[in-house]
């Protein structure tokens, strides 16, 4: 009954987020009601069992994707327009439309979701057997490295590609015109950093290697990690340079490299692409992928192609 | 149901408690500066409550100094933000109600 209540109140709230969210009429309103909805959203996914999913909606979903909003924000609303209040953009005609037919498509793969008859599964059950032999607690991890490689290579890819495509938009001016204010000179930011950067370091690290026995992984990792770049980008000790330097740009490209050098590297040996060698590429991948991760959304959040001691540096 | 399960329900209920009041008073509090007072006080002894109740419910070490390390972890949070707002109002904001109410 009370697990009932508490589901009711996240669908109900999630449905109220979104709707605030998009329908607000200052934009900045509308940011953090996608922020609380990425937070909600994560409490959903926690109370359907997937662990996993919540820590990487709270942390890219509700976080870092909100810290790149409000910065946007306040680079390209913010300084505009001298009155506070965003005008009202006027409702397209194909609003109501859209929301009618997007409304029927949930409710219609909905209700055949729930009058399909479910055919066991088997694939579950038949990787699970495969990954008795394989040292990975966490099968979530191991069906992302072992057998779905190919997706999680692009993701990389594609994160790489979107970094590579905000540069371009951004222009060469990028990086210049800072995006945070001058760090307040107050001695408690200096504290909060002095614990709160090595613990975060620290939760990286272990969501890594937590990833293959228990919910964890790269992008959870990197996705921490790069809190701590934000922190650090936000207290000016940090500030992004419009080139990057020669470790950047190798932290950039390692998880994709590497990735790729070691799924290449079974086909000389007559294995399928991506085949793994072994536990020890498992983890030299995550690695390399939580670092790849953590620089790329550190340099679209600091709007720069690489980064430089800050002021307070 | 056991004496734990009762403190638990106690602490935890006080805990929402607090947060109901600092809420409110986040909302209905005229300027920055009350609704800061509101949001430090409460929430830190609310956070605490429900850490505490938690704590007892489960009773292992492991979890019950998880727990602590949370709390501790979300004053410094709580406290350095509520800082910086506090600072960033006092020197660039008017405090009079109507202004603050639009930086909400």
């Amino acid at each position: 009954m009370t697990l009932f209540l508490l589901d009711g109140l996240i669908v109900v709230g999630l449905v109220t987020l979104a709707y605030q969210a998009v329908s607000s009429r200052s934009l900045f309103r509308g940011i953090i009601h996608f922020v609380v909805f990425g937070l909600t959203m994560a409490l959903a996914w926690a109370r359907v069992g997937a662990p996993d999913l919540a820590m990487a909606e709270a942390a890219i979903g509700a976080g870092l994707t909100g810290a790149l909003m409000l910065v946007a924000y306040r680079r390209l609303v913010e300084g505009r327009s001298d009155s506070p209040a965003d005008p009202a953009p006027a409702q397209s005609r194909l609003a109501l439309p859209i929301a009618i037919g997007s409304g029927l498509l949930v409710g219609v793969i909905g209700l055949s979701a729930l009058f399909s008859e479910v055919e066991p599964a088997q694939a579950g059950q038949a990787v699970l057997s495969e990954l008795q032999q394989v040292d990975l607690g966490n099968p979530i991890t191991a069906v992302l490295l072992l057998y779905r490689g190919l997706d999680t290579l692009l993701e990389v890819a594609v994160l790489l590609t979107a970094f590579l495509a905000a540069r371009a938009v951004a222009g060469a001016d990028g990086g210049e015109g800072s995006a945070t204010t001058p760090a307040p000179e107050t001695p408690m930011v200096g504290a909060l950093l002095a614990v709160v950067i090595p613990l975060t370091v620290l939760v990286a690290i272990h969501l890594l290697r937590a990833g293959s026995y228990e919910p964890g992984g790269a992008f959870q990792g990197g996705a921490v990690l790069a809190g701590a770049g934000v922190l650090l980008i936000l207290s000016g000790r940090i500030a992004a340079t419009p080139v990057a330097g020669p470790l950047i740009r190798m932290g950039l490209l390692a998880g994709l490299v590497s990735f790729m050098l070691i799924g290449l590297v079974p086909l000389l040996k007559g294995s399928p692409l991506l085949a793994l060698p072994g536990l020890w590429a498992v983890y030299f991948i995550e690695t390399a992928m939580m670092l790849s991760i953590a620089i790329t959304l550190i340099l679209l959040f600091a709007g720069g192609g690489g980064l430089k001691r800050g002021r307070n540096g | 149901m056991t004496l734990t399960d009762d403190v638990t329900l106690a602490l935890l209920l006080a805990g929402c408690g607090f947060y109901l009041a600092g809420t409110v008073g986040l909302l209905r509090f005229p300027d920055v500066f009350c609704r800061l007072h509101a949001l430090t006080k409460a929430d830190n002894l609310g956070l605490f409550l429900v850490c505490s109740g938690l704590a007892v419910h489960s009773g292992e070490a492991r979890v019950v100094s998880l727990l602590l390390l949370i709390w501790l972890v979300g004053l410094l949070a709580a406290t350095v933000s509520a800082h910086l707002i506090a600072r960033h109002a006092h020197q660039h904001l008017a405090t009079s109600p109507e202004d603050s109410n639009e930086q909400r």
